[in-house]
């Protein structure tokens, strides 16, 4: 038998270890090739530009990186750890430090080349999975998935740097090693290190001292920089906490005996736990805080967007009918807006005159006539007016009319035949108009004045359409049928200059909210779509991390509990036992992420009046929170299972 | 008073009859009465382990029956055997089986709180414990920062802790120096005496089978023959070395 025969046979007889190890790379080169089909596909490329979402991209761009090389370190570690005494003993027995090399870098390249093989078949697969499912539930449909040769480097080339960094590391480590630890590796009890409850304490206050930095800058000058300060100085407070605050809070629970021996098991493994996996938890205790925090800000934005669209839109479809496209019945009309399935269950029709009134700085104002009968059609209201009295009326949400609320006592409008004077009754400022028609102000006269000013004024008479559906969701047809008949090159505008050197400009605008939802999901769509990629990405790895971790141990938990058993701990007890140690190790960095998101939001929606103001953020928070934690159980309760077979079966 | 009674204890491992199946134990009784301080001795492979793991519990015969002060312990179910292991028998073995996340006091305590024991009284007995086996001082200390004696005096006391009607020990000296194992086998034989415990060691270390009060031998799964203390420690020293050499087995450790 050769050498290279002891080794193959070697590896077979441990061929779980070698595969979980190989899975855990092809996990990373799945994870960057789907990015990177994301990053590099070229209609994707020009969003970005256009909307500047590089940051968007960037920052996750950074953050996985980031996450491989703590992942790929991690997994090798485990890898290698396993792998240490099999080397000390080859050592011993007479192996050289070049044979060594010679077998770890032959072994870690064959595993580096199926790594990518598979990586990137897996990886193709499933992006082109994702691309069809988000694409579509996002309503990008502009986006389709492709293919090209950068995205095939990227993933490569990063995987490589990251993957050999990590066993050149662990290859100097074992050739400087001397031959006993390596021997030895394996039966040395995990250490426990430092104890310090003050630095716990100190963990905490880092820790409520970003948060409330944040807080108080976050609507500052320099918000962006801070975030990075504070986001830092977050960051050491965790690992503080997550290592050193058990310790602190194991003194103040031996100050009650009672209480303390009943819960000394599950409290020391905590802290046990705790300190051998700081690193660890703090990794995925960070990991689901950005996935949370990232998704919340940016489904929030939607939100808020949508809210703002829908405030902006008070009518379903509103649009303003040109004198030129009046050739259109309401009969015809009706026509294109019967839909059983989506009736319409308002139709307004306000006749318009409009006005433009030249500025002194050579701007055109533009003026709305509209009679007093529909100006209380449209509001609800019950305003008269008598003779050349007017209603001033801004079509705006009051908060904004900002110096559009100037009061002109006096409207002159030149006439054909001389000055005309309105005087003001009263001023109105309410949004009841989709804004999006560029229609603010408005004069409201009655109906004699009207037709008055329409005889001796030069203007555009239009008449402003506002209507409502039993569904706006499903008005995509008819706005886009709409859109077809008013369409500017089958009935041109009036070209002619009325006034003084005025076209009827943007002549044929719909404003409907299927448009500003779309425009909506168009801006966010992209955003919403990494972030979802992300945090599935994330998502699995943070799972795959735990997963490889409790499982990584599982010689030592097997030996642990069979210590317990021997001193008479039932199968039950220690089942409960196990089941607790999971759970610390799940449901640790999942709390503490989500808590941290939640003050980092808190502090975050401070600029713009805090959380209570905001209630759907707040909700989206706990949707996103929820959804994480419902998917979260699911892993724990599978490993659970997967942990308990593994551990009491062998008895 | 019998504490402890097996008859004809028969272990085979694999299926009994086919080929590849090994009779570890091949019919072994034994009795002990309260008091009693007995090793079980061997060469390697004659099943000293085996007898050990069936008397206490952790592993069943194939057939026979092992009772404990009055209840048949073969019969019980698994989570049954564990309760009772931890209210009515202690146990000690060569890697000392403390839990590395817990300190020595509460490792002591590990049997107490299982029983859910007031925090006093485990305190109390901790305190009269440790100072019985002068681990006083290192109450505090993690199982890793301890040397091996105290460690193992760590692991008597936890077997100690509920008073059980019988201590198992396997190998206790197997880890540890002459000195230390002296050193622990005086601890045995001061329980034996102050306290009035019953213990079976299993050992093929002839020094610390000489602090019992009989040595039974066993080979090939079956009691060879036994022989009981008389004179002093060291005639009963020689007394087994003679026998080890009847037996057959190595006795390196003298």
């Amino acid at each position: 038998m050769t050498f290279k025969q002891v080794v193959w046979k070697m590896a077979k007889v441990h061929y779980k270890k070698y595969l979980l190890y190989l899975l855990c790379n092809s996990f990373v080169v799945m994870f960057f090739f789907m990015f990177s089909t994301l990053y590099f596909n070229e209609q994707i490329e020009q969003v970005k530009k256009l909307e500047s979402l590089d940051y968007v991209l960037n920052i996750p761009a950074i953050a996985l990186i980031i996450f491989s090389m703590f992942f790929i370190t991690y997994a090798h570690g485990i890898f290698i750890k396993r792998r240490k005494s099999e080397f000390g003993l080859f050592i011993k027995l007479g192996m050289t430090n070049r044979d060594i090399s010679k077998l770890l870098s032959l072994e870690n390249t064959l595993i580096a080349f199926l790594a990518i093989v598979i990586g990137l078949l897996s990886g193709g697969v499933f992006s082109r999975l994702f691309f069809l499912l988000l694409i579509n539930s996002v309503g990008l449909e502009r986006i389709s998935f492709q293919l090209n040769s950068k995205m095939f480097y990227f993933p490569i080339i990063i995987f490589i740097i990251i993957y050999f960094f990590a066993v050149g590391k662990s290859l100097y480590l074992i050739l400087k090693q001397n031959l006993l630890q390596s021997l030895k590796s394996n039966k040395v009890a995990e250490s426990i290190k430092l104890k310090s409850p003050k630095l716990g304490v100190l963990g905490l206050v880092l820790i409520i001292g970003s948060v409330l930095g944040l807080f108080i800058t976050y609507g500052g000058p320099h918000a962006g920089e801070f975030l990075y300060i504070w986001f830092t100085i977050t960051t050491v407070g965790l690992y503080l906490c997550l290592s050193q605050f058990m310790s602190f809070f194991l003194e103040l629970a031996k100050q009650n005996n009672e209480f303390y021996y009943q819960r000394l098991l599950l409290l020391t493994s905590i802290d046990y736990k705790l300190r051998q996996l700081t690193s660890i938890l703090m990794l995925v205790t960070m990991m689901i805080m950005i996935t949370i925090l990232y998704s919340t800000i940016i489904v929030s934005t939607y939100m808020l967007n949508e809210q703002e669209m829908l405030s902006r839109n008070p009518f379903d479809i509103a649009f303003l009918q040109p004198e030129t496209k009046d050739n259109l019945s309401i009969a015809d009309l009706d026509s294109i807006l019967k839909n059983e399935e989506n009736p319409v269950q308002q139709h307004i029709v306000i006749p318009l005159y409009s006005y433009y009134e030249k500025t002194y700085d050579g701007w055109y104002n533009l003026y709305n006539i509209m009679t007093v009968e529909h100006f209380n059609e449209l509001t609800s209201k019950e305003v008269k007016l008598q003779g050349r009295e007017y209603l001033h009326y801004l079509n705006v949400e009051p908060e904004y009319a900002g110096d559009e609320n100037k009061v002109i006592q006096e409207w002159i409008i030149p006439g054909r035949e001389g000055d005309i004077t309105y005087s003001l009754k009263k001023t109105i400022i309410e949004s009841n108009i989709n804004s999006f028609l560029g229609l603010s102000d408005f004069i409201i006269v009655s109906k004699s004045e009207l037709e008055f000013l329409k005889a001796n004024v030069n203007g555009f008479a239009s008449k402003l359409h506002l209507i409502n559906v039993v569904n706006w969701k499903e008005t995509r047809k008819t706005v886009e049928a709409l859109e077809g008949i008013f369409d500017n090159e089958k009935i041109p505008p009036i070209l002619d200059v009325r006034g003084e050197n005025i076209s009827q400009e943007n002549p044929f605008q719909i404003a409907s909210k299927i448009d500003g939802h779309n425009r909506n999901i168009h801006s966010n769509g992209m955003a919403f779509f990494v972030t979802t990629f992300l945090s599935i990405i994330f998502f699995f790895a943070s799972f795959i991390l735990l997963y490889l971790n409790l499982f990584s141990e599982i010689d030592k938990e097997k030996a642990k509990y069979q210590k317990l058993y021997n001193i008479g701990v039932t199968t039950t007890e220690v089942k409960r036992m196990i089941c607790r140690e999971i759970t610390i190790t799940f449901f640790i960095p999942t709390l503490s992420g989500m808590g941290l998101a939640f003050l980092y939001v808190i502090s975050m929606t401070n600029k713009i009046g805090g959380i209570l103001r905001n209630p759907e953020i707040l909700w989206q928070f706990f949707s996103v929170s929820g959804i994480y934690l419902i998917i979260q159980i699911g892993f724990y309760l599978f490993a659970k299972r997967k942990m308990l077979s593994h551990l009491i079966q062998e008895k | 008073m019998v504490i402890l009674d097996a008859r004809n204890i028969v272990k085979i491992y694999g299926e009994s009859l086919e080929e590849g199946s090994t009779t570890a134990l091949g019919g072994i009784s034994l009795s002990m009465k309260k008091g009693e301080f007995v090793a079980i001795m061997g060469p390697s492979g004659s099943g000293k382990t085996t007898i050990l793991n069936i008397l206490s519990g952790i592993d069943k015969p194939t057939s026979g029956e092992v009772v404990i002060e009055g209840k048949a312990i073969s019969e019980m179910s698994t989570d049954e055997l564990a309760l009772f292991r931890r209210q009515q028998l202690g146990f000690v073995f060569q890697e000392f089986n403390l839990l590395d996340s817990l300190t020595v006091k509460e490792n002591i305590m590990l049997p107490m709180i299982l029983e859910k024991k007031g925090a006093a009284e485990m305190e109390e007995k901790v305190q009269s414990l440790s100072k019985f086996f002068g681990i006083d001082t290192i109450l505090n200390k993690y199982p890793y920062n301890v040397s091996g004696g105290q460690g193992q005096r760590t692991a008597v006391s936890r077997a100690l802790v509920n008073e059980p009607s019988i201590i198992f020990a396997d190998e206790p000296t197997g880890n540890l120096d002459s000195k230390t194992s002296e050193v622990i086998m005086e601890c045995f034989e001061k329980i034996v005496q102050e306290l009035e415990a019953t213990i079976l060691l299993v050992t093929h270390d002839v020094f610390a089978a000489s602090y019992c009060q009989k040595v039974v031998f066993i080979k090939d799964g079956v009691i060879h023959s036994y022989i009981v203390k008389k004179g002093n420690k060291k005639e009963f020293l020689n007394q087994i070395i003679d026998n080890l050499a009847v037996l057959g087995g190595s006795c390196h450790d003298i």
